[in-house]
């Protein structure tokens, strides 16, 4: 989970709690738990990439 | 995209599952349609609203590892060999089906070894076919198992998972959820009382700044092993 994409997550999550309506209230749940799978794969990809530039053998 | 629910239920008005599901729906590219309430089946209705709908989706509780009678005789009645793919015109082609079916028996149980010995697959194999025949692209069937024991926040997640299912891209990967948040974002930022809009703003921005970090990142990622190739 990136720094920012918990920030987002505590945002939507703020707005979520604020919902009377149950449907609008999922919708904004589901949007945490995307942006949490965004931050995820952001670090993942972030993590390939620093794995695939270190390469001792190319110094 | 224009989504055809056909939802199969003898009892709807006592199923909770239905009628939550119904009210979960809130997009107005769905049409929604109980069989079993129409007195008679108007061939000629229901096979306009087929050719009109670019995914198609089949609703209904599972009962002795099938679908309810009303269903089979929407089929017998509705998908005449002729309308199908008798006269080799295949107006159901490219069409997307989808499998809504509910269980009174856990996920775990639909499995070789589980407590009924078949999975889900199997037991839809039947409407599986037709889709293969009428040349639709069947898509991964949307399991719902005992509602009755979901807590809220399995719930709240089956409301959207639901909605995704109905109208989101297919298939169901990262890229695809993403557009149909970002489609259904300003609608919903619209809904918010006005003190809450502008948190609702922000959040779309920050939104959109997550998605485009992260196409930076696979196209960094795929210069990269492109380079490797090389």
């Amino acid at each position: 989970m990136t720094e920012q994409s918990q920030w987002l997550r505590e945002q939507i999550e703020d707005l979520a709690v604020r919902q009377s309506q149950f449907t609008d209230r999922a919708f904004w749940l589901a949007l945490s738990r995307l942006v949490q799978e965004q931050g995820r794969r952001q670090e993942q990809l972030e993590g390939e990439i620093d794995g695939r530039t270190w390469r001792p053998d190319r110094w | 995209m224009t989504t055809l629910v056909l939802v199969s239920h003898p009892h709807l008005a006592d199923s909770t599952s239905q009628q939550f599901l119904k009210a979960s729906i809130n997009s107005d590219e769905v049409l929604w349609e109980h069989i079993e309430s129409q007195a008679t089946i108007d061939i000629e209705k229901e096979q306009a609203q087929l050719r009109q709908a670019d995914r198609i989706i089949l609703q209904f509780p599972l009962y002795w590892y099938a679908a309810p009678a009303g269903l089979k005789q929407w089929e017998d009645t509705v998908l005449t060999r002729t309308f199908v793919y008798g006269d080799h015109r295949y107006p159901l082609a490219g069409k997307e089906l989808g499998i809504v079916v509910t269980t009174g028996m856990p996920a775990k149980a639909f499995q070789r070894g589980g407590a009924e010995q078949i999975t889900l697959d199997a037991a839809l194999a039947p409407l599986a076919a037709v889709a293969n025949r009428a040349k639709m692209k069947w898509l991964p069937t949307f399991a719902i198992h005992q509602f009755a024991y979901l807590d809220e926040p399995a719930k709240l997640q089956l409301v959207v998972d639901y909605q995704r299912y109905l109208t989101q891209t297919q298939p169901d990967n990262l890229q695809n959820k993403q557009a149909w948040f970002a489609q259904h974002l300003p609608a919903m930022i619209e809904r918010l009382p006005l003190e809450q809009q502008q948190a609702g703003q922000l959040i779309l921005t920050a939104f959109e700044q997550q998605q485009t970090d992260l196409e930076a990142l696979t196209d960094t990622l795929g210069l990269i092993k492109e380079q490797e190739d090389d």
